[in-house]
């Protein structure tokens, strides 16, 4: 929403270095977003904004018009809004804020799925109590339902899924909670009216979870990272006793994987000399590009140097950004698991990956639609947005073009 | 609560008062701009360009100063009551006026710009003392003319000491004490050990991590 790449904001994860310790990480929440969004943007300019639930939005900040805060919110007792006095409003009428689906990692599957309606049922209803209770010029939610559906649900309908079983009873829960959530959708559409342009955007997109790449297994394997004492049982590579003496880089779990190299004069105890890291970083991200399957197949892996792939590299970069096997393989970061290649989560069940496209639906009551539209890219959101208010300069440095 | 009372709660009047060329105007354009930069309505009633609309054609007699402070305060009650913020930078030398006008309003900050006389002569921005002081101006205020400091101002600021910045940081710090702003841009410790390690575990459930 700032139309700025990652490397720009100098946030590269939901936990991102803040210094080069070996530990050094801190949850990225609005805090370490330095630009403007759109809502600031549009602040400033004296529109009204109502902004519910976006990631990146937690502790709120001033706007002209109200913010309520996403699901990196540490608690509903959370000071969760702007202005502060919205949240006994929501409260008195909503009930506790449901940040997200709590023991996400979990068997229960039909908590889980309970848990997914009544959070989406509660932002939507908020939404509509929002928009319809205050002036706004700009409105905008998300809903975090559906990326979480497909992490608990993916296998119970993709036959091509290894976990997939016919005939189970959930084999529609993602179906009908679509279901569910156009009508949803439907419903505020109504209350929004035909002269307003809507966008319906995902972030991400989401696949089958083929497996996972445990990827300091591997990199145990190849001999660039050391432990002093092996680890006992699945442990995650914060509690792993590592020998940086002779360790060269580590990495993070995730949907996709960071790989953070040792440094000589860099991190504390760093070895490799500055002038070889380029070799080494080119050597890494060839070996990792040559990851075989658990049947000896090329992976498909893709690694970037930030460099590579962003405009500008703020703040504390990994080395590398790795995309496993073309997102069908997510990245574990524990160590224990004794393989390379895994079926199971280090974290517990997880079915789906995100994926590189997402999805975009545009209304525009000025345009007949019915058009594909294609060559998108997220950072089209912010120009995109913004050239819809009349007289709104568009930012020279955001990224993106205007979608038309 | 009512879309009415939410905005209405927001609303209030920043109020400066202070010798001519004692810096209200700067002070108050700066704040001004910060105020709209954190997304708020602000609309600025500086004494100068009042007299040319609001209050044009009234003199400087005690009765008539008075009449123009009053019909400020007026336009700052009618725009803080509709969740705007108004800020007001006038001479506004009497005090029993600048009372009345609080009492209408109630959300009213007093900003007291405070400089020395002398101060002020040296700055003479329009060359105004310069005529008072060779007797050409009647109702000049600080020569010839009184100014009654206030009692108890929220905020005093010194602009023979301060950067209009500094004093403008002030202000706003003073506005979130009082409620009327809230505190900074954001919290400063965004997250304690114990939600840091929650929301850590948020995350690793979730498959972020």
């Amino acid at each position: 929403m700032s139309g700025k790449d990652p490397g720009e904001l100098g946030i590269y994860g939901f936990r991102n270095r803040k210094d080069y310790s070996y530990d050094g990480m801190s949850i990225a929440n609005s805090t370490a977003v330095k630009e403007d969004r759109v809502w600031d943007i549009l602040s400033r300019a004296g529109k009204e904004v109502i902004v519910l639930a976006v990631p990146g939005t937690y502790p709120p900040t001033p706007v002209n018009g109200c913010m309520v805060g996403c699901f990196l919110t540490p608690s509903a007792q959370a000071p969760y809004t702007f202005p502060p006095a919205l949240k006994p409003e929501l409260e008195s009428r909503f009930g506790p804020y449901l940040l997200d689906v709590e023991h996400f990692r979990s068997e229960e599957k039909g908590r889980i799925l309970e848990q997914i309606y009544r959070m989406t049922e509660q932002h939507f209803a908020m939404a509509d109590h929002l928009v319809t209770t205050r002036p706004w010029d700009f409105f905008m939610m998300v809903e975090m339902g559906t990326d979480r559906i497909h992490h608990a649900f993916w296998k119970f309908f993709d036959p091509t899924h290894r976990k997939y079983e016919k005939g189970n009873s959930f084999e529609n829960a993602i179906r009908d909670y679509y279901r569910f959530v156009d009508q949803q959708i439907a419903t505020l559409l109504t209350v929004l009216g035909d002269e307003t342009v809507v966008l319906v955007v995902s972030d991400h997109g989401a696949k089958k979870m083929v497996g996972g790449i445990c990827i300091n297994e591997w990199l145990m394997q190849e001999g660039y990272l050391h432990l002093l004492k092996p680890v006992a049982g699945v442990t995650p590579i914060s509690k792993a006793i590592i020998d940086w003496s002779k360790t060269l880089a580590w990495g993070e779990g995730g949907y996709y994987s960071r790989v953070f190299m040792n440094v000589r004069g860099r991190e504390p105890q760093g070895v490799i000399p500055p002038g070889e890291y380029e070799a080494i970083r080119d050597q890494l991200k060839r070996e990792l590009e040559a990851m075989l399957d658990e049947r000896g197949q090329p992976l498909g892996t893709r690694a970037y140097k930030p460099q590579e792939i962003y405009r500008n590299v703020r703040g504390i970069p990994p080395d590398l950004v790795v995309l496993f096997g073309n997102l069908n393989w997510r990245s574990v970061g524990s160590l224990g698991l004794g393989t390379v290649h895994t079926f199971e989560n280090d974290t517990g069940p997880d079915d789906a990956n995100h994926s590189e496209h997402g999805i975009l639906i545009m209304r525009e009551p000025s345009n007949g639609g019915g058009r594909w539209l294609e060559g998108l890219h997220l950072l089209d959101m912010a120009p995109t947005i913004l050239s819809r208010f009349d007289g709104l300069a568009i930012p020279a440095d955001m990224q993106g073009k205007v979608i038309h | 609560m009512t879309k009415g009372s939410d905005v209405e709660s927001r609303g209030f009047t920043i109020w400066f008062t202070g010798l001519p060329c004692s810096g209200k105007s700067s002070v108050s354009s700066l704040l001004y701009e910060q105020l709209r930069a954190q997304g708020l309505k602000v609309e600025l009633l500086d004494g100068d360009v009042v007299r040319q609309n609001l209050t044009k054609g009234l003199g400087f007699s005690k009765e008539d100063r008075d009449e123009n402070i009053r019909r400020i305060g007026f336009v700052c009650h009618l725009l803080s009551r509709n969740g705007a913020v108004a800020i007001a930078a006038a001479i506004s030398p009497y005090r029993e006026i600048r009372e009345e006008v609080r009492g209408l309003i109630g959300r009213f900050v007093e900003i007291y710009a405070k400089c020395p006389l002398e101060i002020c002569i040296q700055r003479d921005v329009k060359g105004m003392y310069k005529k008072a002081l060779k007797g050409e101006l009647s109702q000049f205020t600080g020569i010839s003319d009184p100014y009654e400091e206030p009692l108890s101002p929220e905020v005093t600021i010194e602009t023979d000491r301060e950067t209009p910045e500094e004093s403008a940081a002030k202000i706003i710090q003073r506005l979130e004490e009082l409620g009327y702003l809230p505190p900074a841009h954001v919290p400063q410790q965004s997250y304690t050990p114990e939600e840091e390690a929650a929301i850590h575990d948020r995350l690793k459930q979730l498959g972020y991590l």
